[in-house]
């Protein structure tokens, strides 16, 4: 009884501690200032473009980096553990830092740039871009767990049973690390929405709505940034909730 | 034709395999004998191609099928036990109403007609087991593996399981190779055995052989003979511990005896007989087994003895008693190595 009684409390610090600014966020927020807010097109369109750039960003990591997470996974090889650690390192630089490194391939003064002729910096394709590049270790790390926590004599199996290792991939080890790949994807997502630091460093416009919180905030003052950020919170929350819901089923 | 493995070695994770070579014939029951981390895995997985080795060759694989059953079962947890078993004929692209008949005719023959619908995670042990043959069985295999495939189950399934291998094994007259760490599960099996300890088939030949013949104190070890004294041989007499033991053989600088505790016979008065070992010593320890009782006495050396339950009631043995033990020189193994 006392366990638990210490554990509840202790966890219990906790989500005070997150949940006490978000709630008293909300409740200085007028529902008709919030409305009101959602309906200027500034707004929706900033929130639509920083969910529909993760979004971009995802399916990309998705297409790169699960088979990247099933090397690493399954395979042995002279450099693994340097990959590993590039992988995680978006996680632990400044993220300012990060979209300066960024600048140096994509910017306008870069090779990409000048070789091609295509400028993509405060573009959407460069939000994307910066996105990617600070939460794609959520997805990698989320699948590579997931194909280590599974046995290989699945496939081998599967492989005996008449299987290509292509069809075995895809029929046994991908279905089985679903949820891996459901809950990497997401957190990477998540993670792509609330990026400030690299996106504004590649594109201020077309503004994300961390960059217009941002924004708000620094022209306006605390009053008008509160209810673009309780916006994007409300809904972010609502989506995960949901989310989570769909998960257990 | 017949599955030659010739000149084999591996090293993977740990485990080697070491110039393994072995003729197993077409419908055969071999059954790959050793310890635990002999790399018994590992030959089966050469020998269904899942693994190069780092030399040698399998010959008589190509275009065969094979019924790959591990230990785990491995069966599909994504998938239920009709999908598990449909899985082979699904790759096969074969129609759909005659993979449902298959699948149904498998699993009436293998009692899991019930389980269909089953989700694969609620089967028992012995019920995995089956829907995993059932899944092999699906695409007809000419070689069976199975890898320690009665060592998650209890005593009770191990004997059903072993008595449905035998079936299995007339009705499909498909190769078995069969790796187990369990001898008396390989002597119940196998038409011929091969031992397999650190990597390399020290012995191979009909279970029966092997047991009356280890061809050296590894082997006889691993059979569990109790009884295993080494020395040099002059005379035809070993010499141990001022113990002369008469032998089959005249002379070795240096050779080991092994002698069954079931092959040595105690008793209260002297059995006279030149063909026979007779020494004098003292019970030490008394073990009780199942349905025997084992005797460890002092003769100079420690020698184990297996009587009877009934005879060990009747000489009323106790710890401290002097008794004889004779043993025939004939039961004697002799190996120099």
């Amino acid at each position: 009884m006392k366990f638990k009684a210490i554990f509840s409390f202790l966890g219990l610090l906790l989500v005070l501690f997150i949940g006490i600014p978000i709630v008293k966020m909300m409740i200085s927020t007028d529902p008709s200032t919030l409305v009101l807010t959602s309906k200027e097109p500034e707004v929706y369109s900033s929130i639509f473009l920083t969910f529909r750039a993760s979004v971009w960003a995802t399916i990309i990591a998705l297409i790169t980096g699960v088979p990247l997470a099933y090397i690493l996974a399954r395979r042995e090889f002279w450099g693994k553990k340097i990959i590993e650690g590039l992988i995680d390192l978006p996680v632990i630089i400044p993220h300012t830092a990060a979209g300066i490194a960024l600048l140096t391939v994509w910017g306008r003064n870069s090779l990409f740039s000048k070789a091609t002729g295509i400028n993509i910096i405060g573009t959407e394709i460069s939000i994307s871009i910066a996105m990617f590049f600070v939460s794609v270790p959520f997805l990698v790390n989320a699948v590579k767990d997931g194909f280590k926590l599974i046995d290989e004599r699945y496939e081998k199996t599967a492989i005996t049973l008449g299987a290509t290792t292509y069809k075995a991939f895809f029929t046994i080890s991908l279905p089985m690390v679903k949820k891996s790949i459901i809950s990497g994807s997401l957190m990477m997502w998540g993670r792509g929405i609330s990026e400030f630091g690299a996106v504004i460093i590649l594109a201020y416009h077309p503004m994300t709505a961390p960059v217009l919180i941002f924004e708000r905030f620094q022209n306006f003052g605390l009053k008008y940034a509160i209810p673009v950020t309780v916006l994007l919170i409300l809904i972010s929350l609502i989506v995960f909730i949901f989310i989570r819901i769909f998960e257990d089923k | 034709m017949n599955l030659k493995i010739a000149n084999i070695s591996k090293k993977f994770k740990g485990f080697e395999l070491k110039d393994i070579d072995l003729e197993i014939r077409e419908g055969e029951f071999f059954v790959i004998v050793g310890p635990s981390g002999a790399g018994k895995t590992l030959i089966l997985e050469i020998i269904a191609g899942l693994l190069k080795p780092d030399s040698g060759e399998v010959y008589g694989i190509k275009n065969k099928k094979i019924g790959f059953i591990y230990q785990d079962y491995m069966l599909f947890p994504h998938l239920n036990v009709f999908k598990n078993i449909a899985y082979g004929l699904n790759i096969r692209k074969i129609d759909k109403n005659e993979i449902k008949s298959r699948v149904e005719t498998l699993a009436l023959k293998l009692e899991i007609n019930e389980l269909l619908q089953r989700n694969v995670a609620n089967l028992s042990g012995g019920e995995k087991q089956r829907v995993a043959i059932a899944r092999a069985m699906a695409i007809s295999p000419d070689i069976f593996l199975f890898d320690e495939p009665t060592s998650a189950l209890d005593r009770n399934s191990r004997m059903k399981t072993r008595e449905m291998f035998i079936k299995l094994h007339k009705k499909t007259r498909s190769t078995f190779i069969h790796v187990t760490h369990d001898f008396e599960e390989a002597l119940s099996l196998a038409d011929r055995i091969g031992i397999l300890i650190n990597g390399r088939i020290i012995q191979c030949g009909k279970p029966d052989h092997v047991l009356n013949s280890p061809e050296s104190k590894e082997i006889a070890d691993f059979l569990g003979y109790k009884n295993v004294f080494g020395g040099s041989i002059e005379n035809n007499k070993l010499n141990i511990n001022n113990l002369n033991i008469i032998v089959p053989i005249e002379r070795a600088d240096f050779a080991y005896i092994a002698i069954r505790s079931d092959d040595i016979i105690i008793s209260k008065d002297k059995i006279e007989s030149s063909a026979r070992n007779s020494f004098f010593g003292e019970v030490e320890d008394i073990f009780k087994k199942s349905s025997m009782y084992e005797i460890m006495l002092n003769v100079g050396i420690r020698i184990s003895v297996d009587i009877t339950r009934k005879s060990f009631e009747e000489m009323d043995i106790k710890i401290g008693d002097n008794l004889w033990v004779t043993f025939k020189v004939s039961s004697l193994k002799v190996f120099e190595h």
